[in-house]
This record gives structure tokens, C-alpha cells and sequence, in this order.
């Protein structure tokens, strides 16, 4: 051990900032937390010991429930939704006949520029009961008020909404570089054998950027566990548009319920670790890992 | 050479480390001679070079302004002394960034004072991070308004200096009372107040709502906590701490007449503090607000296309119970910072000032008004004498704002109980209520839920006197 330390004594020392700083604002975070969760602890004074008693209050909680099954709608729409925008905008920004491609690219960017808060408060107005531009849009055609944000039916479409305009451009740019690098010979041989648009995107397109796919979908789940600004700005009724990472911070710096928010902390973690198992799992049984 | 560079270094330290032990030993001494000392001593202290750091929310910058003259003019005790006020997002935020800054130990960055409300204040009181004012504050008690002091007590100590004890008040558009002759006279109490809504809707055709509800947590805050529920003499708790929300008489009488203005169509569907809420303000769509007297800043500053339209007259009052609703007070609370305390006194002075001294006090107000900015009426009983606080305001077409914030506070009922377990029960019983508004539930299941989810998550809640 000391013979190898000596040895690799120069690649060690490099990634040691890597690990301090992991363990210091990573790993010791992770393990306070999980022992937090073993207590009451309202952020003052010292954490009490009492063991799975927040577990159970999880298990109780239907404000939690509809909070996890709000961030699973949020993860399932937006996962769907801006990998298929994202790779709609990225394919047609990469395509030949596009002119002024520097533009669009940036055009297409600005979205995920914006501020997210500010960006939730116009979404609250486009979509207020009373005064939003949708509603009034809608009353062109005779079609009553809906109750986007103050009834529970609709509330999660503006959340979902804001979320896929906010994140497709960044998967956009991903998806982008993807396809800079699929190389134009299997295009113009595709083109030789007959194959039409549709068929090189199939057979060519989507195997050559499988990779960046995954590594995308892989970020976006993560990303849409953690949804947070979107919906926090855009409350529906009661906990109809928390999500679980909302419900986290609310239950800690809200309630100041620290034990338990270190409880749903950890349900969370245990969840993202599973999902992120499955989709590892499920690549390497393709071969592709 | 060596040495002697040596004793030349070890000297300089020495030098400076002195230095600094006498800075901090002057400066000990002035918080140490301030805190323990009052009135004409405390005016002897020469304060620090330093900054004064308030954390508040709302519009501290109005406040700050009275703070700068406040040390412009004090420039014998604190003449290198700065304030500044830092804007935090509501109470819960400030009680969150003191509790993080405490907690990483990073005492010196904490603010000198906070402020807070009831349950934040109790919250922090108990984890030791404000300091007892009972003895300075003790002598003051009878030159101010009843109830004052109340909230700001834990375990029969002082933690907070009175800021602002606002009360439940009822703001009518009268032009719209008079356009369809409806006399508001009849709104003194609760039933009259529903049957005047009726009146309203019906003569103008659906067209003029009674007041508001709102599917967020405000609903909860407005017409429930600081409203309807302590006007019915409602329950969340009792005496030991039990939930007793869903057998309690007074939350169905509370809860049950919101229900009775939501379900007749009395109230309008908008969210507090939203455009919309100021536009049907503007549009004559709304016709009264039963409501804290802080609401008064925001009709000013949103509605004045409404100026002069309106009225202040009490909250009615439940014929059962007979009281208004409960004011919201405000405190100023001194944060400990161990050994970094060092301005008390000087808080403590320019607390005393602007509670008691009329003439900075009007000039301030005065102040306010040309800016359209917030201010609340003092809470000094010698100070309300003065006829300054009972001049008539433009915006309430003559009738003085500031006299009827004073007489409102006459009949106010006392506050419900707040517990530590408060913060999370008002999340429990806001959802059940937004719900309620969403139209998910009745308000019988939204009570019922209330109940059982409060039974359920919280148990019995701790009483803290």
C-alpha cells in the first residue's frame, strides 16, 4: 500500500482536491444527513434521538405522497417531452438547409438564460385566472376560465410548461454536439442506397448518438427529481404542484422540521440511486456499458 | 541577525495583538456599560466604529430611514456608527438565516437585531439566540397600548420590544355601498356582514363580489389565523396541547361562515397580492377587505385609482362572541451575540425613541406619507393622544386612517395559542383549506382532515407560556 502511494505518489496528489472537497461538502452532508433523519431537530439546540419515528410519519404523510407522485408526473413529462424537443431543435439546427444557424443556436438557447424566478412569475401571469393572456386567448373562442394555478385539475400543466421551455435548450446543445460528430459518409452512402429522411434518422442518427441519449436521460431524471423553482413559483392548491424536493426544503427551512426534511432527503436519495441502478442496468444488458 | 529579526517580528506581533485586545476591551466596555446601565447613563456610551444590522421584512429601506437620521442626530454616542437593514423574504426566512449563521458558528456575521412575530421569536428565545429585554423593557409596559408586550413573552420573560400592534379592520368601498344602496352600517356584525354581500350580489348582478379567497396559503393567514378564527374564539389546540380543531364550536362558526361567503358566491377567486387582486380593487369588482390593518400600504400604493372610495370601520364581530379580530403585533428582538454584542444600549435608545419620542416620530410619519411609503401607528398611549394621529386621510375620503387604527384595537380578540408545532400546522391546515377553495372538498372533510392529518403528523403540541 505505502509502496504504491509512493509510486502513484504525483496522480494521487492531483485528484486530492477532488476527494477533500467531495468528503468535506459531499460525503460528511450525505452522512449528517442520514443521522439527522434519526432525530428531532428543529435547527437550535441539540438533534433527539428518535429512531425510524420520521420514517413512519413519511409513511403517514399525504402531503408527501402527493408531493413523490407530482415529482414522478414532473420526471415522466419532462423526460419525455424535452428529449423529443431537444432532439427535434437540435436536428433541425443542424440541418443543411438551415440559414442563419449561429442565430437560431442562440435563439434556442436564451431560455435556459433566463432566470428561473423571473420566468415563473411571467408564467404566473400568462396563466392567471382572472387576468392571464391564455385565458383571454381562450375567451376569443368562447372557452370559459380555467382555473390553471387556483384548481387542482390543471395546476401541473403550467409547472410542466415552464419546466420543458427552461431545460430543453441546455439538452439541445448536448444533443447538437452529439450530431456535429456522426460523420457525413453514412449520410451521403445512406443517400446512394435510397434511404429517405426518415430512415437515416432511424438508422443513423439515433445509434450514433444512443450515448449522448443516455448520458442526457440519465442527467434529465436527476434533474427532474430535484425540480424545485418551477413549481415553488408556481403553486397549485394545497401540495397539488410540490414536488418532493420542495417539500423537502418546506418541511426544513419552512417548518424547520430538520429531521424529518433529512428524512425525505434520504427517501430521496435512496429513489434517484434505484432509478439510476435501473437505467445503468438496463444499458449494460444492451451491450452498451 | 537572525535573532534580531526575530525580536523585531516577535515585538510587532506582540504590538499588534495588544492593539487589537485593547479594541476589543473599549468596545466590551461600551455594549457591557450600555446594557447593564439605562437612560441618562446610557447616553454617556460612545459606541464602536461599526454597523448596526437589522434583518426585516416588508419594506425595510422606509425604516432605515428613520434609523440614518436617528444616528445623524447622535452623533455624540455613536459617531462612526452605521445602520443597515437587511430584507429578508417573511419571518420564517430571518428565523432561518439566524438559526444557519448560528448554527456554522459564524457569530459575527449574525445581525444585531430581528424582526419577528410570535411564533418565530419563541422559536428563537428558547434556542437562546435572543436576549432578555425584561429588565429594560419593564418600566415602559404601562405607556403602551394593552397587549403590547404579550406575544413577546416567553416563559414570563421579554424577548421582543414592541414594534407595531396593528388591528383586524374593515376597509368598504363606499361608493360601490351607495351605487347599489346597500347600507354598510349592517356590517358591524358577522351575519350582517354576509347579508350584505348577498345585497350586493344580487343588486349588481353578480358583478360585485363581498371580498376575496384565494387558493394559496394566504386564505389561511387572512381570513383564518388572524381573522375569522380568533373573532369566532376558535381552537386549534387546548389547554394540554391536544388537537381539537375538528370538535371545536368556534372553528365551525369561523371556517363555516367563510364557507358560507364561498359557496354563495360573496367572494372573488384571486390570489392576494396578485395584479388581478388589484385590478378588481380598481374595477369596483370588490367591495371589502376584513383584513389587517397593514393592508392599508398596499391599497395605497396598488389602488389609487379607488382613492377616496374608502372606509375603515371595525371587523364585525360574531354575535356568539362579540369581539373583532386579533391584532398582529411585531417585535424587535436583540440577538445574542455572546461577546459581539456591543450595540444593546444603542438599539435599546433608538427603539425608545421611536416608540415614545412624538417629534422624530411625526416627522418620520410625515415622511412616509409623502413617499406613499408604509407606516404603522405608534403603540405609545401618550403619543396616539396627539391629534397628529387623528388626521383625516384622502384615500378614506376624510376619515382618519391612523384614529380608527387606534380604535380598532379596542375590542380585538386575543390571539390563538401559538405553539412550536404551529409553523407546521398551519401547512397542515392551509392545504385542507386551499382544497376547500379548489373546490376538492367540503368544508366539513377539509375540517375533518385538518383534524385527523394534525392527530397524525403532530400529536399534542408543546404549550409555551
Amino acid at each position: 500500500m505505502r509502496k504504491n502511494l509512493k509510486k502513484y505518489r504525483a496522480p494521487y496528489l492531483f485528484i486530492l482536491p477532488f476527494f477533500l472537497l467531495f468528503f468535506v461538502f459531499q460525503l460528511i452532508p450525505v452522512l449528517w444527513t442520514v443521522y439527522i433523519s434519526f432525530t428531532e431537530w428543529r435547527g437550535i439546540g441539540t438533534p433527539e434521538f428518535v429512531g425510524v419515528r420520521n420514517y413512519q410519519k413519511l409513511w403517514i404523510d399525504e402531503m408527501f405522497w402527493e408531493s413523490f407522485f407530482n415529482t414522478i408526473i414532473y420526471w415522466i413529462f419532462g423526460l419525455v417531452l424535452i428529449m423529443a424537443f431537444a432532439l427535434l431543435i437540435a436536428v433541425l439546427l443542424n440541418s443543411s438547409l438551415l440559414k442563419g444557424r449561429a442565430f437560431f443556436k442562440t435563439a434556442t438557447f436564451l431560455p435556459n438564460i433566463c432566470a428561473a424566478i423571473a420566468m415563473g412569475l411571467i408564467f404566473r401571469m400568462l396563466f392567471d385566472e382572472n387576468m392571464g393572456l391564455i385565458n383571454e386567448v381562450l375567451a376569443i373562442f368562447s372557452v370559459e376560465k380555467v382555473p390553471w394555478l387556483s384548481g387542482m385539475e390543471y395546476s401541473k400543466i403550467p409547472v410542466i410548461l415552464l419546466i420543458v421551455w427552461r431545460n430543453t435548450p441546455w439538452y439541445t446543445m448536448i444533443i447538437l454536439s452529439g450530431l456535429l460528430n456522426i460523420s457525413n459518409d453514412y449520410f451521403e452512402a445512406a443517400t446512394v442506397d435510397g434511404a429517405n429522411v426518415f430512415q437515416k434518422f432511424v438508422y443513423i442518427t439515433i445509434p450514433s448518438i444512443r450515448a449522448i441519449l443516455f448520458f442526457c436521460s440519465v442527467t434529465l431524471t436527476v434533474e427532474m427529481w430535484k425540480v424545485f423553482n418551477e413549481s415553488y413559483i408556481l403553486p397549485g392548491p394545497g401540495t397539488s404542484n410540490t414536488s418532493l424536493f420542495q417539500y423537502m426544503y418546506e418541511s426544513g427551512f419552512n417548518v424547520f422540521n430538520m429531521g424529518y426534511a433529512s428524512a425525505i432527503g434520504v427517501f430521496l436519495m435512496a429513489v434517484l440511486t434505484i432509478i439510476s441502478l435501473i437505467q445503468f442496468m438496463a444499458k449494460r444488458k444492451q451491450g452498451e456499458l | 541577525m537572525k535573532k534580531k529579526m526575530f525580536l523585531g517580528i516577535a515585538l510587532g506581533v506582540s504590538v499588534l495583538l495588544a492593539g487589537c485586545g485593547s479594541t476589543a476591551s473599549n468596545t466590551g466596555d461600551a455594549a457591557g456599560s450600555t446594557a447593564e446601565s439605562s437612560g441618562a447613563e446610557q447616553e454617556e456610551a460612545v459606541y464602536p466604529k461599526g454597523t448596526v444590522t437589522f434583518y426585516m421584512n416588508g419594506n425595510p429601506q422606509y425604516r432605515q430611514q428613520y434609523f440614518e437620521t436617528w444616528l445623524e442626530e447622535h452623533r455624540d454616542i455613536a459617531p462612526e456608527v452605521e445602520v443597515e437593514f437587511v430584507q429578508v423574504e417573511s419571518n420564517a426566512d430571518a428565523r432561518e438565516k439566524v438559526t444557519m449563521t448560528s448554527l456554522a458558528g459564524a457569530v459575527e456575521d449574525l445581525p444585531d437585531a430581528v424582526f419577528l412575530d410570535r411564533l418565530n421569536l419563541m422559536e428563537l428565545a428558547q434556542g437562546g439566540l435572543l436576549l432578555d429585554e425584561t429588565g429594560f423593557l419593564t418600566p415602559y409596559i404601562d405607556k403602551m397600548v394593552d397587549g403590547a408586550v404579550t406575544e413577546g413573552k416567553v416563559e414570563d420573560k421579554i424577548y421582543g420590544l414592541p414594534d407595531s400592534v396593528r388591528p383586524q379592520l374593515l376597509m368598504y368601498n363606499q361608493e360601490i355601498f351607495d351605487k347599489y344602496g346597500v347600507d354598510p352600517e349592517q356590517m358591524t356584525t358577522m351575519e350582517g356582514y354576509i347579508e350584505a354581500g348577498r345585497q350586493l350580489k344580487e343588486k349588481s348582478g353578480g358583478e360585485v363580489y363581498l371580498s376575496w379567497i384565494g387558493s394559496n396559503d394566504m386564505t389561511w393567514k387572512c381570513w383564518g389565523r388572524r381573522g375569522l378564527m380568533p373573532q369566532a374564539n376558535a381552537k386549534i389546540w387546548d389547554e394540554e396541547g391536544n388537537v381539537i380543531i375538528g370538535t371545536d364550536e368556534g372553528t365551525k362558526l369561523a371556517l363555516g361562515a367563510l364557507d358560507t361567503m364561498y359557496s354563495e358566491g360573496l367572494l372573488m377567486r384571486v390570489e392576494m397580492y396578485d395584479p388581478a387582486m388589484y385590478d378588481a380593487v380598481n374595477s369596483q369588482k370588490i367591495a371589502t377587505f376584513n383584513i389587517g390593518a397593514y393592508w392599508d400600504e398596499f391599497m395605497r400604493q396598488n389602488c389609487q385609482v379607488t382613492a377616496g372610495q374608502w372606509r375603515i370601520m371595525s371587523a364585525p364581530v360574531f354575535e356568539k362572541v362579540g369581539k373583532a379580530g386579533a391584532p398582529v403585533s411585531s417585535y424587535m428582538c436583540l440577538v445574542n451575540k455572546g461577546e459581539d454584542t456591543v450595540y444593546q444600549g444603542l438599539i435599546e435608545q433608538m427603539w425608545y425613541d421611536y416608540t415614545f419620542d412624538a417629534e422624530s416620530r411625526i416627522a418620520w410619519t410625515k415622511s412616509m406619507e409623502e413617499q406613499n411609503a408604509p407606516y404603522s401607528n405608534p403603540i405609545s398611549l401618550e403619543m396616539l393622544e396627539d391629534d397628529f394621529w387623528k388626521e383625516p386621510s384622502d384615500y378614506y375620503g376624510g376619515q382618519s386612517f391612523r384614529e380608527w387604527e387606534a380604535k380598532t384595537l379596542e375590542n380585538g380578540a386575543d390571539n390563538m395559542i401559538v405553539t412550536p408545532q404551529d409553523a407546521e400546522g398551519d401547512l397542515i391546515i392551509s392545504t385542507e383549506i386551499e382544497k376547500y377553495v379548489a373546490g376538492e372538498q367540503t368544508m366539513e372533510e377539509a375540517i375533518a382532515n385538518m383534524d385527523a392529518n394534525l392527530k397524525a403528523k403532530i400529536g399534542t403540541a408543546q404549550i409555551t407560556k
